[in-house]
């Protein structure tokens, strides 16, 4: 026996188990489940509903020796203790017997249940939860079957009572296990939910406005143990043994949540999470959940569209491509290959960004090509390829001994669990939390430290901490010898970052930027997390990739960077080289590099015809717009008739996520597969398929015949994928793992528990003698002088006015509009309210905007969600910039 | 020979016998649909959802009979009552309801799990149709009122009165 494990006797096995594991814990791990409604893995045990009554017994000590007492035939003597006690809150200790199935206690747990069912309604018909219902599963096994209570005097309370409006609440099924409301605080933050009243009164509120505000609500309708909440979504879809359960993975944001398409004749009735603990744990967010929507649309494309006359009318396949086919190669033939380009959206899986690649450098030749417009414009990434966070990082399990600075990101908007998971490292398990950004953020109440920089000045902020490293003595010499070179000259470019300095130009008092810079290169793990606000700036970039590697978290799990890249495949865009200077694997490209997507949209870029696959830049500018309405020929690929759409000459429909299988890579480089779930509408061909056809117009034999072929070709092609083809991507999680990491219950479906493969950064290579990085320096630009007026964010919201996301009606009300956030002092002194309109303006453009007073926002700064209907921010701050110093005036 | 014509005489006579005997009985056929037929109270027809006394339907959409259908021929989609298109009491009811009765074998699965006994098998079995797709009942056919009465009469002999005997000799 270690001094760390315990050795007990659950229903005579023998078990060993970490010292502090709670007897449910220890008990699942001989896979005797101890039943319980209130307990839940990821939360703290609170012991309020009394399902898990064990007998638990311990070795006798005999007072005066000090000894265990032992009985004649030599073995220790249990003292049982009189009442039975929760499993869930009672954790194990050395020589421990438990009896879980001893008639006392299946007597005891019967009781219970028959209690809780006092009141509990005969709503298993109608109620959503029922076939996958803990309590409908508990009292098969261990109630009563009948109810010695007065059905008169059962509590009433009124069914369907909507909790905001994704959420229904059907009080009378409550149990107050108050799983929901610790949900809520433990693990979301959002602390939206209440328990109001005691005893049989006791039901559950929600005093926010709106209602239940939290970007995580859907979470709480399946950790309810019974069907108290349910989704406004689901509602009354399907029983859930009628459902199809297909593994997928988010379409909405990098993280990319492991999700199960619930599926039922051809049509999504749910989104689930699917556990993947590298990943999203349990979780998924409320855009996740109920954002899917867009699939089964009415307005979606179901034919090629050929514009004839001016007037784009239905064409069959052969027709359009044919078409395509012979524009394109007549462009090519007057003005080069390089009169051609064309722009993917981050959306696309990676085997349609590989071969879009492809079909221009090979067949075409030419290297214009893009994914960086609209959200992906910015922020781009190259680091992740150097000092990514480390294959196996875990951040569910991060936690005591590890550090996080998080740099311009509001992760509860940018990358909701991300969020949750960085949240519950430094909450729950005791990570040091740094947060530097331009304004308050959620994830302060959690940070340790806060580090408030001037808009502008992150590159200066991250450079002052990398000095004050150096400063301080705090450097990792042996790993900087065995993974990186130039420190002699990065440490001479530091000179002119002393902390006095940094502080004086960031706004951040120099004492926290020396206990910051401490705190970071001391801990034992160090992840860094950058995101939008931080600002598409490549010196910031070499900035946190030096101090990542000068104070050693590089190349390790639990060590690196994560960029929190705007959309579900932004990561594999990069890797798949769906950029004019690099080709896949982040290969510099031979000879002069091809135009960027800005370049392409400029209006003069010389191109004649254009290819744009899931993005839709019209919609982004009158410039762009005007720049694609001068193409001789352009041709869309997409879901809806966007506005590029509607200029484009031949549009192409193409099939959703859920409708076709591929390959994602999410903001911690973790290749993840997904399958097919639901048919596609009419005439859809996945976006891989079309690319094919194209190159076959254009002279090209390309013999894929499904996504996984391409995915083979990848893995030849790009070192980096490998290992990804899809039975690895595909293959299940061992055992051994599923049973020390997975949870099952409450679902009706089998997890098909799959966990992606990630792909290895330089500086994990660079400890098996890989090439070894240079530390780089690149001097910042210069800070803006003070300017007179207010710093405008153009800053990322959870629900914008992406075109997927409009098709979700449940979540419309949710949806943001053009708006500007305010301080109150500020909204006061401007002699504005809420609703009052503003006019907005900088260099000569200005807009309108309503005005919403919100008190995170600072004195001095204004938020603005971009990406929104009509797009005003992007017009104020650029359409790669972040903030913009703005004049406000009352209209 | 003579033998072979007496046997074969008689054999004819005696057939001719059993003819002219049973013409003079009362016949066994119904003349079916002319005169109704008789068929005992527990004869398990064609289905039909049953209204509670206030008209609202007793179908709350559960499904529970599609799941005890051992033929999968019963389809169910569920949808929400408001209180201005109300169906049925409580939240839920059957927004499509449909039965194939060409796979329905009339075990009566579906009735028996039924929580809130909306779907019975009564007395109707005239189920031909000219095309096969008129089979498939939708909810609108199914609902009361339905009237198989001018066809079938619910027999009234005791026929289950030696229920305790059943399975012995
Ligand atoms: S609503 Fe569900 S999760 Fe919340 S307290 Fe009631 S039973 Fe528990
Ligand atoms: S966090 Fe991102 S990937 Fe996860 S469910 Fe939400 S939108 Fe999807
Ligand atoms: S009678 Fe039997 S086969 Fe026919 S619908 Fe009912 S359960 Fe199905
Ligand atoms: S007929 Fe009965 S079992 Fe079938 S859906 Fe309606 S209520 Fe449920
Ligand atoms: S699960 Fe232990 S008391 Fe609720």
């Amino acid at each position: 026996m270690s001094d760390n494990t315990v050795t007990l006797i659950i229903d005579g096995h023998q078990v060993t188990v970490p010292k502090g594991t709670l007897i449910v814990d220890a008990a699942k791990q001989i896979e005797n489940e101890i039943p319980v409604f209130c307990y839940h893995t990821k939360m703290d045990p609170v012991g309020m509903c009394r399902m898990c009554l064990v007998e638990v017994g311990t070795p006798a000590i005999n007072r005066e020796t000090r000894q265990p007492e032992l009985d004649e035939a030599g073995k220790p003597v249990i003292r049982f203790f009189p009442k039975p006690m929760t499993a869930c809150t009672t954790p194990v200790s050395e020589g421990m017997v438990v009896k879980v199935d001893s008639e006392s206690a299946l007597e005891k747990r019967k009781g219970i249940l028959e209690f809780l069912l006092t009141s509990h309604p005969l709503d298993c018909p109608v109620c959503d939860k029922g076939g996958e219902c803990p309590l409908q599963d508990l009292t098969i096994r261990h109630g009563p079957g009948n109810s010695r209570f007065d059905y008169e005097d059962k509590q009433r309370f009124p069914k369907r009572y909507p909790l905001g409006d994704l959420i229904v609440l059907d009080m009378e099924r409550c149990i107050i296990c108050t799983r929901c409301v610790r949900f809520q605080e433990e693990i979301a933050h959002d602390p939206a939910l209440a328990v109001e009243n005691r005893g049989r009164r006791a039901h559950i509120v929600s005093y926010t406005d709106p209602v239940f505000d939290s970007h995580y609500s859907g979470n709480t309708a399946d950790v309810c143990p019974v069907g108290a909440l349910t989704t406004r979504d689901f509602r009354f879809g399907a029983r859930s043994w009628e459902l199809t359960n297909a593994p997928s993975v988010c379409n909405h944001c990098g993280v990319g949540c492991n999700t199960v398409l619930s599926t039922r004749t051809g049509q999504i009735k749910r989104i689930m999470p699917r556990q993947n603990e590298a990943v999203n744990e349990v979780w998924i967010c409320d855009k996740g959940r109920f954002g899917h929507h867009f699939n089964g649309s009415p307005n979606r494309l179901t034919t090629p569209l050929v514009r004839k006359d001016g007037e784009l009318v239905e064409a069959s396949w052969a027709e359009a491509l044919d078409l395509v086919g012979q524009k394109f190669a007549a462009i090519k033939e007057a003005g080069g290959a390089n009169a051609l380009g064309g722009i993917a959206g981050a959306r696309l899986s990676n085997e349609d960004l590989y071969l879009f690649q492809k079909l221009f450098r090979d067949v075409i030749g030419a290297h214009n090509i893009d994914h960086r417009v609209g959200l992906s414009a910015t922020l781009e990434d190259e680091t992740a390829y150097t000092v990514g966070v480390g294959c196996g990082t875990d951040l569910s399990r991060t936690g005591k001994g590890a550090a996080i600075l998080v740099i311009g990101s509001d992760l509860d908007q940018e990358a909701p669990v991300l969020y949750l998971r960085v949240a519950g490292a430094a909450a729950k398990r005791g990570a040091r939390l740094i947060n530097a950004g331009g304004r308050q953020t959620k994830l302060d109440a959690q940070a340790q430290t806060s580090l408030r920089y001037r808009y502008g000045t992150a590159t200066h902020l991250a450079l002052g901490l990398l000095a004050s490293v150096v400063e301080q003595k705090l450097v990792d010499e042996a790993g900087i010898e065995a993974r990186a070179t130039g420190f002699a000259e990065l440490k001479k470019a530091l000179q002119n970052y002393a902390t006095a300095k940094v502080a004086d130009v960031t706004g951040v008092d120099a004492e926290e930027i020396n206990a910051a810079a401490k705190a970071f290169a001391e801990a034992d793990n160090g992840i860094i997390i950058f995101g939008l606000e931080a600002g598409n700036d490549s010196a910031l970039r070499a900035a946190l990739e030096a101090l990542a590697l000068v104070t050693g978290h590089a190349g390790e799990a639990d060590n690196g960077l994560i960029a929190v890249l705007p959309h579900a495949n932004s990561r594999g865009a990069a890797d798949m080289g769906v950029v004019p200077d690099r080709l896949p694997g982040y290969a510099p490209v031979d000879g002069e590099a091809g135009l960027s997507a800005q370049e392409m949209l400029a209006g003069e870029s010389g191109l004649k015809g254009m290819l744009i696959a899931g993005v839709d830049p019209a919609a982004e500018s009158e410039a762009y717009q005007a720049a694609l309405e001068g193409l001789d020929f352009l041709v869309v690929q997409e879901l809806f008739l966007t506005e590029t759409a509607k200029l484009a000459d031949v549009v192409l429909p193409v099939k959703g996520a859920a409708e076709r299988d591929g390959t994602f890579t999410n903001l911690e480089r973790r290749v993840q597969a997904f399958d097919i779930g639901v048919p596609a509408p009419g005439l859809a061909w996945a976006d891989w398929l079309v690319l094919v056809a194209i190159a076959g117009r254009l002279g090209a034999e390309w013999l894929y015949a499904s996504a996984d072929g391409v995915m083979a070709e990848i893995t030849q092609q790009v070192p980096l994928y490998a290992g990804m083809e899809f039975e690895n991507l595909t293959a299940p999680v061992s055992l051994e793992r599923k049973t020390s990491h997975y949870i099952y219950e409450g679902m009706s479906f089998t997890a098909d528990a799959r966990e992606g493969v990630q792909w290895p950064t330089l500086a994990e290579n660079n400890a098996e003698g890989g090439p070894k990085l240079p530390l780089r320096f690149i001097e910042p630009a210069p800070v803006a002088g003070d300017e007179d007026g207010f710093t405008l964010v153009g800053s990322r919201f959870l629900y914008d006015g992406g075109r997927l996301l409009a098709e979700s009606q449940v979540v419309e009300s949710r949806i943001r509009q053009p708006q500007i956030l305010l301080s109150k002092l500020d909204a006061q002194r401007l002699g504005v309210a809420n609703g009052d309109e503003v006019t907005v303006s900088q260099n000569g453009v200005s807009v309108a905007l309503p005005v919403k007073i919100n008190r995170m926002v600072a004195e001095g700064t204004a938020v603005a969600p971009r990406n929104v209907a009509g797009r005003p921010v992007e017009k104020l701050v650029g359409p790669g910039g972040v903030y913009a110093t703005v004049k406000v005036e009352k209209t | 020979m003579i033998k072979e014509v007496v046997t074969s005489s008689t054999e004819i006579a005696r057939a001719m016998g059993v003819t002219i005997k049973y013409f003079f009985t009362k016949p066994v056929t119904h003349q079916f649909p002319d005169e109704p037929v008789e068929v005992y109270p527990r004869f398990r027809g064609r289905h039909v959802l049953k209204r509670h006394e206030n008209g609202l339907e007793r179908c709350i959409g559960c499904a529970l009979c599609a799941a005890a259908c051992p033929t999968d021929c019963i389809y169910v989609e569920a949808a929400e009552n408001t209180d201005d298109e109300r169906y049925s009491p409580g939240e839920r009811y059957a927004k499509v309801y449909t039965i194939n009765m060409l796979r329905c074998i009339f075990c009566g699965y579906c009735a028996e799990a039924c929580p809130t006994e909306a779907v019975v098998l009564e007395h109707d079995f005239a189920l031909a149709e000219y095309d096969r797709w008129d089979a498939i009942y939708p909810k609108e056919r199914l609902l009361e009122p339905h009237d198989a009465s001018k066809v079938v009469v619910v027999r009234d002999d005791e026929v289950f009165v030696n229920v305790s005997r059943w399975g012995k000799k």
